[in-house]
């Protein structure tokens, strides 16, 4: 059917460059999605895809980037997302953002309830819901409050509101994370649904069983680049790991060597996470064992759990299973408990649930970490200044004194002070959530270092990274994780990312098999 | 690294050191209301050099001295992040139930003050347990405190202030110690230095500002965030009740209108002196210089002649302009907390 496809593109991008303060995401991509088909937008994460998708929806507004936007053939400038909107691009995020105390027909014209005329009238808005809603093949009651829908529901109000504006191309950002198998497939009948009607669809993912499932043409970024462009006709899962994990800049991690066998410092069995509602899905059994001295990688795609299992093991989140350290059951309940039991956890993001703005430097570093620095709960103001100094000379933080603010700190030296406050304690086992997020190559380097050099002192690590090829590097051991659970596990050298995005690509479409049977033209789940 | 490279020039280092602590010295805050209370001063003094009088001067303290008392714990408790409307109806409910305990239970005087002090210790563990706990949002929870309180007075009195009072209390509101002031102003100077020694030097303070700073950093390193809310609460309340005893021993008599409308004057005074609302942010210092400018205009605007309802209006103006400069301040000094990252520098190119 998509051989009749039109040669004229909808929308076109021609050599888009984005930097972020020195940063490069995207370095010349160049993309045209013709009339009538869902085009997928796929790669790795940090390979530039939410990068694109905010230029083409006008958040990165016209002149932070340089390249061109092309609709029906001819430039425009998007100043902002309106300006995007009334140039016809449409644009369904990830996040489910509805007003859940409005009905399901406000929702879907909200903004625009009015109808052009100054008040609301239900009735109105209602019916042109019910019509908008027959062209999708949807049941939804408008008159329905949206808190009563399920979060499939809500997604598809959303479809609709980005339709609402009658988009020439409607853009959709992982529009299934938080869906289960059978939503997928519901929500994949209104799409093929919309593009036999003759929409123009960019479906953002990175569930190769989807693609496979319901696109038309594929483009793959890797490193703020286009990988490959791919017809339905060549489609083929091999082809797309090739062309999201590739070859690319060969970074040098410091060797090390897996410790000696030796008792497990932490061990973790069946350990389960409820998913939250529309979020995430929660972690499943999940069990492993982590030496002193050895390095536990988590690999696995955004939402796949491994933010939660760190969480869990450090008391930020209710878990149920057993935790044990050093063969001796603990119970955690909150972060206190971990601390106490010598478990420290550096989170993923720095600006929200890092660092203390209100706070400089110094007392950033030692916040928490006050006990052995204080007589009777009066901070001795030398021992800290001292403490602090000699934790930002080993961690080589840069800043110009420990007054500094943080706030106008580089990312990487942010980073490094996060570190400087959670080895304080002197951990015994080590959580890091995304340890170079943001951060620049030199750094990057750096804390490659310290995560070594720390094995070596024996702290057991586990380190969660989205870039496959850092969690390899790095890892003497690695666990994917999909939909919450462990799907493969290998030693150093045994892996590779193929190896993970292959257990990942398995993983999904048994889990869509399992519930729709959908027949997936995934490889062989073993390598 | 072009960190590096920015220290080896010079002329330039020195003008970025002199701007920083420029700088820091703006973003201190206090010296910034420090500065605008010299100004007022002068102002006042030379329309009328009769405001800086003896009597005047010994007035604007006294009022200071009870209002401030409150301002201590009001303090504490923004840097916490949160706040109680309530602490005005607090102070009159903790005075006149210590004054009902002395006189129609005829309790021992030490009693029935201690009993008052329980009375506002109560309220702010009521308001911190349904803040935390609850999560009801302060806003909601001490408003409603505020109103509780008002009926719990009138409750408490039938309306008509409670008198007389043993004359121990009148003694104690009598007393002089230096410059004509009493009781009041002792415990006030020793409870704003205690303070301010315990929010700035020890760990508790140090937490208290992570708590206010960002709740969930605080939590992830180990800091009972919750507990810490409860006590700022309850401490409120008890120096409110302090506050609101002393003005009873004042007047000698347990009158219904004590604490009424010092809420709004705490809160106005301690966010002109720079402690921010948003929490994790302000000095004990701040706050209390806040409070004094604010009563110095007050009185001002009186010794000079100007219509009673222009002080409110003044009042007003300067708690907007005074939180407007915190807001910039923010967005200048302490940035960061929001979304957007607003400088990475020393980030290498390419």
């Amino acid at each position: 059917m998509t051989d009749t496809r039109a040669p004229q593109s909808v929308i076109e991008c021609r050599g888009i460059v984005k930097s972020f303060s020195g940063v490069q995401a995207l370095r010349g991509v160049d993309i045209a999605v013709h009339a009538g088909e869902i085009h997928a937008l796929l790669g790795q994460n940090g390979a530039g895809k939410s990068t694109l998708v905010k230029i083409l929806n006008g958040v990165h507004a016209d002149g932070s980037y340089s390249g061109e936007i092309l609709i029906d053939g001819k430039p425009v400038r998007f100043g902002s997302t309106s300006d995007a909107r009334g140039h016809g691009v449409g644009y369904v995020p990830q996040e489910i953002e509805v007003l859940e105390n409005l009905t399901v027909a406000e929702n879907v014209f909200a903004g625009q309830t009015g109808l052009g005329g100054l008040l609301v009238s239900q009735r109105a808005l209602q019916a042109r819901t019910r019509a908008l809603f027959r062209d999708l093949g949807l049941t939804i009651d408008p008159g329905a409050l949206v808190a009563s829908l399920t979060s499939a529901q809500r997604h598809l109000v959303m479809i609709a509101r980005a339709l609402s504006f009658s988009p020439r191309v409607l853009m959709l950002d992982e529009p299934t994370a938080s869906l289960s198998g059978a939503e997928v497939d519901s929500l994949f009948a209104v799409l093929r649904r919309l593009r036999e009607q003759g929409r123009t669809m960019i479906f953002i993912t990175h569930r190769l069983p989807e693609v496979l499932a319901l696109c038309d043409r594929a483009t793959v970024l890797r490193d703020g680049r286009v990988a490959a462009e791919i017809g339905r006709e060549d489609f083929d899962a091999d082809r797309f790991i090739f062309a999201m994990s590739g070859q690319r800049l060969q970074r040098l991690y410091p060797h090390h060597d897996a410790p000696a066998d030796a008792p497990p410092l932490l061990s973790v069995s069946n350990l389960s996470v409820q998913g939250r509602f529309g979020v995430n899905r929660g972690v499943t059994g999940v069990s492993f064992d982590v030496k002193p001295g050895e390095i536990l990688g988590l690999a696995g795609l955004l939402g796949s759990g491994r933010t939660e299992i760190l969480h869990a093991i450090y008391g930020r989140i209710p878990y149920s299973g057993e935790i044990r350290l050093g063969g001796q059951p603990v119970a955690i309940r909150k972060a206190s408990d971990a601390l106490r039991a010598g478990i420290a956890l550096l989170t993923e993001d720095r600006k929200h649930d890092g660092l203390l703005f209100n706070l400089p430097v110094g007392a950033n570093i030692t916040i928490g970490n006050l006990g052995p620095l204080s007589a009777n709960g009066i901070v001795r103001g030398d021992k800290e200044k001292s403490a602090v100094l000699a934790a930002m000379r080993a961690l080589n933080v840069k800043a110009r004194s420990p007054q500094a603010s943080v706030a106008h700190l580089s990312g990487g030296n942010q980073q490094k002070l996060l570190f400087a406050r959670v080895l304080m304690s002197a951990p015994r086992v080590l959580l890091l959530d995304e340890p170079t997020k943001g951060v620049d190559a030199g750094t990057r380097h750096e804390i490659y270092r310290l995560i070594v050099d720390l094995a070596n002192q024996g702290v057991a690590l586990i380190v969660v990274a989205s870039e496959l090829e850092e969690v390899i590097g790095l890892a003497d051991r690695c666990l994917v994780v999909a939909d919450g659970r462990v799907v493969d596990a290998f030693s150093r050298e045994a892996g590779s990312e193929d190896r993970v995005l292959r257990a990942v690509a398995a993983a999904q479409a048994a889990a869509s098999a399992a519930t729709a049977g959908v027949a997936a033209r995934t490889g062989n789940s073993k390598a | 690294m072009d960190r590096a490279a920015q220290r080896s020039t010079a002329p330039e280092a020195s003008g970025r050191a002199l701007r920083d602590r420029l700088t820091r010295l703006v973003a201190v805050g206090e010296v910034g209301v420090l500065l605008a209370l010299v100004v007022i001063v002068v102002f006042f003094y030379v329309l009328e050099p009769a405001f800086l009088s003896e009597r005047n001067i010994r007035a604007i303290l006294r009022v200071v001295s009870f209002v401030g008392i409150i301002a201590i714990g009001q303090t504490i408790l923004l840097v916490s992040g949160e706040f109680d409307l309530s602490v005005g109806a607090v102070a009159g409910l903790s005075a006149v139930v210590s004054a009902k305990l002395m006189t129609a239970l005829a309790l021992p005087v030490p009693v029935a003050l201690v009993g008052g002090v329980l009375v506002g210790g109560c309220v702010g563990l009521v308001n911190g347990l349904a803040v935390v706990k609850l999560k009801i949002p302060a806003f909601i929870q001490t408003l409603g405190m505020l109103f509780i309180g008002q009926g719990l007075i009138q409750l408490v009195t039938n309306g008509y202030p409670v008198y007389p009072l043993p004359k121990v209390v009148g003694a104690i509101g009598m007393a002089d110690f230096v410059f004509g002031l009493g009781w009041s102003f002792v415990f006030f100077v020793i409870a704003a230095v205690s303070a301010d020694f315990v929010l700035r030097r020890t760990v508790l303070g140090r937490n208290m500002y992570a708590t206010g700073g960002n709740p969930e950093v605080a939590r992830l390193v180990g800091i009972d965030t919750n507990r810490y809310k409860i006590g700022a609460f309850m401490v409120t309340g008890m120096l409110a009740a302090v506050a609101g005893m002393f003005v009873m021993a004042d007047l000698s008599s347990g009158t219904t209108s004590i604490g009424s409308g010092w809420e709004l004057t705490v809160i106005a005074g301690v966010v002109v002196g720079g402690v921010s609302l948003f929490g994790g942010s302000g000095t004990m210092a701040g706050g209390l210089i806040g409070i004094l400018l604010l009563q110095v205009v007050t009185s001002g605007l009186v010794v000079i002649g100007v219509n009673a309802n222009w002080q409110q209006i003044a009042v007003g103006l300067i708690m907007v302009i005074a939180v407007g400069l915190d807001v910039l301040r923010r967005r200048t000094f302490i940035a960061g907390s929001s979304a957007q990252p607003v400088s990475e520098p020393g980030n290498s190119p390419g």
